[in-house]
């Protein structure tokens, strides 16, 4: 009976159409009011329609009706509508209240644990777990007693209660082992995750040497097999570490292991040369075999240098000289590989800093130095010969990623000398046979070519008076990028510099375009967004932001109801060992600093979508502006998931001053006060639209304080803004209390917002291409945005039925009516005379760096030149033309 | 796997980046299938995420993507890492056989799976569907016979094209 009146409810919801649903439901609940069946698929059809305010409501209303969770189909809508809800305590309860009318339901204790598991809530998960091992008794739920347990123990603050759960996790995991219910990988992962956060290291060793079934599957499992050497280390069983290492490296190749070796072997290396002369025998062995010779080769260098760092080398005074000279036999054997250089650079780095440190760096870097002279001037010459071979081409490439190295563990500040050899190395990337071949080491090679350029363009152009330079440097760099991308669209990190160069010249369109080609997506968003997303914000282009901003936060939604599921289905699957990589993934995504940053951008974004119209008083009002408030503790909580190395750095990431990812900024990574800064901009509009003064009033000053803190580590242009809203703020509050002095704070918001525009190109008839490029069309998007925000003033003032509304309308007419002449005068310099200015003062600027690159440019490559030159007018015109449009819409 | 750092990996135009479900349910279910390889700097040079489906003489491994970096490739990375596959695949699941779908255009990777054994099975209409950047193609579905299928009937070439739905096995 229940069943056939609940058919209809269920066939819309199956269908998926949830306002038939309800209306279904709203039809069943008219006949009979009290059908708690009804009641609970009507709870689920709001929560998935957004309602979760009612849905809550209504659901808590069934849950607590006596009886009501004898019904299956209560049951399901219920534990449905909370899961929906994302409230796993009213899940749970759901559960616990069903559990009264059928005890011991294996399927009902099993949900309890999972709607746990989804949420951390490991104290319910324990208890569930232990029921069900209890009653069912299989392994599966021992297992899960035994998670549980460390889960608990991971999260807990109180170490007597930490140990505790950790001992009992140990007992359960030691008998279940002795009594072969311990049977596969898994299981021991949890195990010896247990004693590893005790430390119990020796139980550790003897959890992986047990005999029996699962020690072939131990012997079978790589990272099984490293983490036993490594405990052998860490217990100090030198001897058995090496032996176990040699087994393990007889069988497979395995960088992790060789390096324990190695770790091993110098622990060893006080006791005398036996066990260096064994490795080495080893290592010797083990490269002559196929397919082998690359880690054990490399390993003869980590055991050079780590011998050299823990002074165990003989004779003291060659010591530099056997590493160097180990290294440099790493580099002739495999410098045709493409992995050459990222094997060997930390090396590199370690040799000279191990040399500083004694006060030798520059015996070491003349010994690089004059190691690789020789060798690329024969590799440069192979390459450039006729019929240059991929091996050829490549060990140039790896070479000239050497020099580079070296030139700046040397701290080499001459811009020539980082130049140097360009025109050759550019002819090989873009003008060869070989570059028409596609073949990667042309593009790579373009791209160190462009490492180069920038690194010099900067050296060469530090002072503010020499920004022209610079720009121009820069944009010649990005018509060589061009270049290479047209030779090799493959090359990804050309677009990656590509997109940079043009964000530093304000030129948001073409990186966005180049940005699309590589095709970014779900986690990348999160990784890699950071490339673009806010950018258009800042230039002009807020709506093609935004949309790739609702990307971002559709990714992390859907990350939000994932991996939760995930984590249910490693405890079904019962592979345990991704349990707590799954929470930590989780954990990282939640307080991930982009998805902050993602957030706030598309809150800005919608403030252009919305802010023109009469309805951004209810827009504000609604946003749940209070939520985002960020505090010293949840801003330390946040985890910076962004990948900054993606840019093939030839220095390590550490080495700041030649960091090119940094280099290349226009504007700081948004950090911390970034992330207060526009928190509070939507708190703040939240308040005065809310007519909440004293709220108002204390977040503004929060505002100026952050802002006057932040320093560099936030951009010029958005602490501009940041002062500006503060400014937007007091308007409000003056205009509101009707205090005479509001006309003082408007014209204050005025000078800010024209002054940030361009000046009146009539009176001067043209802009600087210099201050267009590296300021001009940000602070025309900073007037942009302010004075969106003040329009909230003005409808918010109406709204309250301020006295001051009116006058407050006019002025902002004022500034509109300026800002569309300034704006219009912008466009009319983009239209034109921008690419004129390109022309002479950047194309044509006297300036020498980067002479022979455009040389061949424009000789042999002239398309490059003139898309790195459209480009830049297009992006610009588009900036100015949305922002033009922005401004007409601000009626 | 870390999947906040293999962008040096996916940033490639032939490997797609998924929704994290979908690396998570492999991670989840068949984690001695997901292989992953570590450079000396420790950067990720490549991975293989696999899966074993089917039934009777068609219980099979199936390699749903295999990656390795630019700058990591000539160095056997794939072999390695297809040899863990068909391994396990062996020697753990007993398979008949290991197959995989690659796109006609990437004749680098085509040219890796015959050197390993693989043959075209056959053709998969319109299996990978455009996403804006790469586009619409057929698949090659090779295959390599396991020890177990003695007779190799599992890599005989069907000779027309075939639907995407005709290639579920569950």
């Amino acid at each position: 009976m229940e069943s056939h009146q609940l058919k209809p409810i269920y066939e819309a919801i199956g269908q998926g159409d949830m306002r038939r649903g309800l209306t279904e439901c709203d039809n069943l609940l008219r006949k009979h009011s009290t059908h708690q069946g009804a009641l609970a698929l009507k709870a689920y059809v709001l929560a998935k329609l957004g309602d979760a305010e009612e849905a809550t409501a209504l659901g808590q209303q069934v849950l607590h009706t006596p009886g009501a969770l004898k019904s299956s189909h209560v049951l399901q809508g219920l534990w449905l509508t909370f899961r929906v809800l994302r409230l796993p305590e009213l899940e749970i309860a759901v559960y616990n209240t069903a559990l009264a009318h059928t005890p011991n339901s294996e399927q009902l204790y099993c949900k309890i644990f999972m709607a746990a598991a989804r949420f951390n809530l490991y104290k319910e998960q324990h208890a569930a777990a232990v029921a069900l091992n209890k009653l069912f008794k299989q392994d599966k739920y021992l297992w899960w007693v035994v998670t549980s347990l460390l889960m608990q123990a991971r999260s807990s603050q109180d170490s007597a209660v930490k140990q505790l759960q950790l001992t009992l996790a140990e007992r359960m995991a030691e008998k279940a082992l002795g009594e072969g219910r311990l049977t596969n990988t898994e299981e021991l992962r949890i195990y010896l995750e247990v004693l590893e956060i005790q430390g119990n290291h020796t139980a550790m060793i003897a959890a992986l040497s047990t005999s029996g079934p699962l020690a072939e599957k131990i012997a079978n499992d790589p990272d099984l097999v490293t983490q036993r050497i490594g405990l052998l280390i860490r217990t100090g069983d030198y001897t058995k570490a090496c032996a176990a290492a040699v087994a393990a490296l007889e069988s497979r190749d395995n960088w992790a292991d060789y390096k324990l070796y190695v770790e091993a072997t110098v622990a060893q290396a006080s006791g005398g040369e036996s066990p260096v002369q064994a490795a080495t025998a080893n290592f010797d062995k083990w490269a002559a075999q196929r397919g082998r010779d690359r880690g054990a080769k490399l390993a003869g260098v980590e055991l050079a240098i780590k011998l050299h760092e823990a002074g165990r080398a003989k004779p003291a005074g060659e010591v530099a000289d056997v590493v160097g000279e180990r290294i440099w036999s790493y580099v002739d054997q495999f410098m045709t590989k493409a992995i050459c250089y990222s094997d060997i650079m930390q090396y590199f780095v370690t040799h000279v800093k191990s040399a500083t440190a004694l006060g030798q760096t520059s015996s070491a870097v003349d010994f690089h130095s004059k190691q690789l002279e020789q060798r690329l001037h024969n590799a440069r010459a192979a390459a450039t010969a006729a019929k240059c071979s991929e091996d050829a081409a490549q060990s140039w490439v790896s070479l000239e990623r050497i020099r580079y190295l070296i030139q700046a563990l040397a701290d080499d500040v001459d811009p020539q000398r980082w130049v140097a050899g360009i025109g050759t190395m550019l002819s090989f990337g873009l003008d060869s046979t070989e570059a028409e071949r596609k073949l990667a080491a042309c593009s790579d090679m373009t791209l160190i070519a462009c490492q180069r350029l920038i690194l010099g363009a900067f050296l060469a152009y530090p002072e503010p008076e020499q920004r022209g330079l610079l720009l121009s440097s820069l944009f010649k760099v990005v018509c060589v990028l061009e270049a290479g991308i047209r030779m090799n669209d493959d090359q990804f990190l050309l677009k990656l510099y590509a997109i940079r160069l043009y964000l530093y010249l304000s030129c948001y369109d073409r990186a966005r375009a180049l940005y699309d080609t590589l095709n970014i997506k779900n986690i990348q968003l999160d990784t890699l967004g950071f490339l673009i997303n806010g950018h258009g914000m800042s230039l002009g282009c807020f709506s093609t932001d935004l949309e790739l901003c609702y990307d971002g936060v559709s990714f992390y939604d859907r990350a939000d109801a994932r991996v939760p599921q995930e984590l249910e289905s490693a405890y079904g699957n019962g592979t345990y060992s991704n349990i707590t990589d799954f929470t930590t993934f989780r954990d990282n995504l939640v307080h991930s600093v982009q998805r902050e940053c993602t957030h706030r951008c598309a809150l800005r974004g919608e403030t252009f979508e919305y802010g023109t119209s009469k309805d951004v008083v209810d827009q504000w009002k609604e946003a749940d502006a209070v939520s985002i408030e960020h505090t010293d503790e949840t801003i330390a909580a946040l985890h910076d998931n962004r990948d900054v190395a993606v840019m093939g750095l030839l220095t390590p990431v550490d080495m700041a001053k030649w960091n090119l990812e940094i280099m290349t900024r226009q504007m700081p990574l948004p950090g911390p006060a970034w992330i207060k800064i526009f928190s509070m901009v939507p708190q703040i509009m939240h308040y005065i639209v809310c007519s909440e003064a004293e709220l108002l009033e204390a977040r503004a000053r929060d505002l100026l304080a952050v802002t006057e803190e932040a320093g560099q580590s936030v951009s010029s242009h958005d602490l501009l803004l940041a002062r500006g809203v503060y400014q937007v703020a007091t308007l409000y509050l003056r205009a509101r209390s009707g205090d005479e002095g509001f006309d003082n704070e408007l014209s204050a918001l005025a000078e800010m917002i024209i002054g940030a525009l361009p000046p009146d190109t009539s009176a001067l008839n043209s802009l600087d291409l210099h201050d267009v490029a590296l300021s001009s069309i940000r602070t025309a998007s900073v007037a942009t945005e302010l004075f969106t925000l003040a329009l909230s003033v003005k409808h918010a003032l109406s709204a309250q039925r301020s006295s001051s509304a009116n006058a407050v309308a006019l002025g902002l007419s004022q500034i509109r009516k300026t800002a569309l002449k300034l704006v219009g005068g912008m466009r009319a310099w983009t239209e034109k005379p921008a690419r004129e200015s390109i022309d002479a003062l950047w194309l044509n600027a006297e300036e020498p760096l980067l002479a022979s690159a455009m040389t061949l440019l424009l000789n042999r490559r002239k398309s490059a030149v003139t898309l790195a030159t459209k480009s830049c007018v297009g992006s610009w015109l588009k900036s100015v033309n949305n922002m033009a449009a922005h401004w007409k819409k601000c009626t | 796997m870390d999947m906040f750092r293999f962008n040096n990996i996916n940033l490639d135009r032939y490997t797609e980046t998924y929704d994290l479900s979908f690396y998570l349910t492999y991670l989840s279910s068949w984690p001695d299938l997901y292989i992953v390889a570590e450079s000396a700097d420790s950067s990720l040079m490549g991975y293989l995420m696999g899966k074993v489906e089917g039934k009777e003489e068609l219980w099979h491994g199936h390699v749903t993507a295999l990656t390795v970096a630019p700058e990591c490739r000539r160095l056997g990375l794939g072999r390695g890492l297809m040899d863990v596959l068909e391994v396990a695949s062996e020697k753990t699941y007993d398979c008949y056989f290991v197959d995989l779908f690659v796109r006609p255009s990437n004749l680098v990777a085509i040219q890796m799976y015959e050197n390993l054994g693989y043959t075209l099975y056959r053709q998969v209409i319109d299996y990978y569907v455009t996403d804006g950047v790469m586009p619409t193609e057929y698949a090659n579905d090779m295959r390599k016979a396991l020890a177990r299928d003695v007779d190799r009937k599992s890599i005989v070439p069907v000779k027309h094209p075939v639907k995407v739905e005709d290639t579920f096995f569950d």
